[in-house]
């Protein structure tokens, strides 16, 4: 054998030899995180990452119930504005530190102060009443307040009291990221990964996994998130073995998978669904409700799922904002929904006296689904006799231009699956749209004035009412997306959470 | 010579100077901000016009870019607003993946390309050039993320001979036998450019055996092999050496499909999620980057066509 022959053998075979690492999970993500300071962010990317490293005082249970996590129970004062939580001894932070009542007070303040989701809560002040207690004062009664301390995405986790203290309104550095979960973070490398590695003093909770909720264990040394935009490229990959777990596969590849003994196929358990705005500050549709009525009894929904998914499996047209199953699952007024009624339509419009002044709807080519739901919807509204014009722009464009009232009159987005209406972007009269109207005030207060859940969950019911009455916003329909896994893994979940977590998983 | 690239060098910085403002009206002429990208959809109007001013991008455009112009003279590229590091350190991250995905895909180009053209002049008409001629046409005419992705299915996740994605680099744990990752992809991207250039030496071959003193040469009794080597190959690579100009700026713009069909971590691919997520300061470091290579590497072929060619005046 040539000495060339020789080189290039050991070559080759150095090429082909594929190191060993079953001890560190690989998750093939879409694209980066953001910062995974998740006080600051409602990034779906960075929430899913940080829920290993961060913990709430709360979290959902398997039935999406909040259960005590860090906490371990409260008391509340009659008028329901004084709230008293015991902390969980013994906790630690990634620096060796104890978790204390300083700590919580200091994360909680600093997320109502800073946080995306902190004005919601409506927190006074949280303080420090002793080692392991702390009290929380509210403006006024909110009945969501427990969520809110269990949902992660954009919500209070803790943090040391120095870290967040310091970090103030700006987020916090990689280097500060110190939680209390069963990972601390390892590293970034911009483009390559973000790595987390086990915390082996994590100080679990001695119960079984329930949900979220229960005993946290971290069976992996690594979890690894790389990001790898091109779909079939995570899909290849998983079925190449160098993934172990690859999110948001495209609809159209869900024939080629579901059968494959190479994948695991792992469907959304929380459903995403398409929303379409409506401008309720400027422009024709800003309060003739009657229009808007008009608009919706056109749209058929079923026709858009089945152009945007296609997979009957993976899609359904359901006008309840939340599943059915769920505790605030209604049918109020969505007898409204889809009906692609272009007569009763064309009446509608007449009535409320549109005179063919064209409808700017504002949508972007970067979710596939939301450029084909828009391109059904401008066919079907021009059988109605309703003169849409669609505004294309990219992603970032549009979370630009739906700022400014004048610049559209509709714009789709979609919405991921929450804990609580009081979530809802919708619910939110600041959010774009600007939906405010005295009818809505005044079911928002009966709906956030008490944590009693039956009237809660009855002031919904009548808010979803006034929704397909009102139309602030045209919900389009479920879509369960679906990840896939490699055949080795074991979750403790079956249908992928809104944020796949990995204590309790292995391989 | 030496004024000749002077000369050169001068017009390359003016060239620069205008690409680089250029580069940084575009980007600000395009709607969209960094800012609701990474708040996303529950920011109030207070954090937009925190991190706004936070981040520099409350001064007036022109002010931001001589501050940008200043610092980037110094060598500072400003910091990411994504990724919160120093653009730089963005870049040489990057660096790694894009330079040797680029010199392993011009190995192939040349290793390919050359020899197999001058195999197809020198079988002129055969049934060896008609063959090596269609399967160049087939290879220049296939979408480069079409062949990405059959390498992919037929070669890791069929065979399982070569990793699927991604690429440690190679002063991590692996070492050079991580460069296996990148095996596929410079496959993927040399297939057109390796056409491409196949097709040229093996028309400027057929044109230069034409010549009478490539004619004078056999009538010598000069060795076959050697005319070929030392008579038409060398004055033919001319034509060749000058595409390679042009063959740099094609795997600049084919490297960004290549490298987001194999999830590489490069340039290429930085740049275009830059871009979705308006991170001005690395968008317009990677450009300036990239005009900078492109003006060397011009300058740099224009070079050689002396050294390949003495009778080049370079005036």
């Amino acid at each position: 054998m040539k000495f060339g022959q020789l080189l290039g053998g050991v070559a080759f075979a150095a090429l082909m030899a594929s190191p060993v690492t079953a001890q560190t999970l690989r998750y093939a993500t879409v694209s980066e995180p953001p910062s995974l300071d998740i006080q600051m962010g409602t990034a779906t990317l960075a929430s899913t990452i940080a829920q290993h490293m961060f913990e709430m005082l709360y979290a959902f249970d398997a039935a999406a119930v909040p259960q005590p996590f860090l906490a371990t129970g409260e008391t509340i004062s009659e008028d329901e504005k004084t709230i008293t939580i015991a902390l969980r001894d013994g906790v630690v932070f990634h620096d060796g530190d104890a978790m204390t009542a300083e700590d919580v007070a200091a994360s909680l303040n600093r997320w109502a102060e800073f946080g995306s989701r902190g004005k919601l809560l409506g927190l006074e002040k949280a303080e420090a009443t002793g080692p392991l207690e702390v009290t929380l004062t509210l403006t006024a009664p909110n009945g969501a307040w427990k969520s809110m301390l269990a949902y992660p995405n954009g919500g209070p986790v803790i943090y040391p009291a120095d870290v967040a203290t310091a970090a103030g309104g700006d987020t916090i550095a990689p280097e500060d990221y110190i939680g209390t979960g069963p990972y601390r973070f390892g590293e970034i490398r911009p483009n390559r990964y973000v790595e987390l590695v086990r915390f082996d003093d994590y100080a679990k909770i001695d119960a079984p996994l329930d949900g979220e909720a229960g005993g946290r264990e971290a069976l992996f040394e690594k979890l690894q998130f790389i990001p790898v935009p091109d779909v079939g490229t995570r899909m290849s990959g998983v079925q190449a073995g160098d993934y172990d777990y690859a999110e948001y596969i495209s609809g159209d590849l869900y024939g080629t998978v579901k059968d494959d003994p190479g994948v695991q196929v792992k469907i959304s358990a929380a459903p995403i669904f398409g929303l379409m705005f409506m401008n309720s500050d400027t422009g024709p549709l800003k309060d003739n409700y009657v229009l808007r009525q008009a608009i919706l009894a056109s749209l058929d929904m079923e026709q858009a799922l089945q152009v945007s998914v296609g997979e009957p499996e993976l899609f359904k047209a359901d006008g309840s904002f939340f599943p059915e199953g769920n505790v605030w699952h209604s049918t109020s007024g969505t007898e409204a929904y889809s009906e692609g009624d272009a007569e009763k339509a064309k009446a509608l419009a007449a009535e409320a006296g549109y005179d063919g002044t064209p409808i700017k709807l504002l949508v972007s080519t970067n979710y596939k689904e939301h450029f084909d739901q828009a391109t059904v919807f401008t066919r079907q509204l021009a059988d109605a006799g309703i003169n849409v014009q669609m505004v294309v722009v990219d992603w970032a464009t549009l979370l630009t231009l739906r700022g400014q009232p004048a610049e559209w009159d509709m714009f789709v987005t979609h919405h991921g699956a929450i804990p609580d209406p009081v979530l809802l972007t919708v619910m939110n009269d600041s959010y774009p749209g600007w939906w405010a109207s005295e009818e809505k005030q005044a079911l928002a207060a009966k709906f956030t004035g008490t944590s009693d859940l039956e009237t809660r969950t009855g002031a919904w019911g009548e808010l979803q009412a006034l929704i397909y009455e009102q139309v602030p916003v045209v919900k389009v329909g479920n879509v369960y997306s679906f990840d896939i896994a490699s055949p080795a893994l074991s979750t403790p979940w079956d249908g992928a959470p809104a944020f796949p977590h990995f204590w309790g998983a292995s391989k | 010579m030496l004024r000749y690239v002077i000369r050169r060098t001068g017009a390359a910085i003016m060239t620069l100077i205008a690409a680089s403002i250029v580069i940084f009206a575009f980007i600000h002429l395009i709607p969209g901000d960094p800012v609701y990208v990474m708040l996303g959809d529950g920011a109030t109007p207070d954090q937009v016009a925190a991190l706004r001013a936070r981040l520099g991008l409350d001064e007036p455009v022109v002010l931001q870019y001589l501050i940008w112009a200043g610092n980037a003279l110094q060598g500072d590229l400003g910091h990411s607003v994504f990724f919160e590091t120093p653009v730089t350190q963005v870049i040489a991250d990057g660096a790694e993946t894009s330079i040797l995905l680029a010199t392993m895909t011009m190995v192939w180009i040349v290793g390919f390309g050359i020899p197999v053209g001058v195999l197809a002049a020198m079988r002129q008409g055969r049934w060896v050039d008609q063959g090596l001629s269609g399967l160049a046409m087939l290879l220049a005419s296939v979408p480069t993320f079409w062949v990405g992705l059959y390498l992919i299915l037929i070669f890791a996740a069929g065979l399982g001979w070569f990793p699927s994605s991604g690429y440690p680099s190679i002063f991590e744990e692996g070492g050079l036998a991580n460069l296996r990752y990148l095996v596929l992809p410079s496959i993927a991207l040399a297939a057109p450019n390796a056409a491409l250039i196949l097709r040229l030496t093996r028309a400027s071959m057929l044109d230069v055996a034409r010549e009478d003193y490539v004619r004078t040469a056999r009538a010598k009794g000069i060795s076959p092999t050697r005319v070929v080597v030392r008579h038409i190959l060398r004055n033919a690579l001319l034509a060749v050496v000058s595409a390679f100009g042009f063959t740099f700026a094609a795997l600049i713009s084919e490297a960004v499909v290549t490298e987001t069909v194999f999830a590489l971590p490069g340039v290429g691919r930085t740049v275009v999620q830059s871009i979705l997520r308006r991170d001005y300061p690395v968008i317009q470091g990677v450009i300036l980057i990239i005009v900078c290579l492109y003006l060397v590497i011009n300058l740099l072929v224009d070079l050689s066509y002396r050294m390949l060619d003495p009778r080049v005046e370079l005036e």
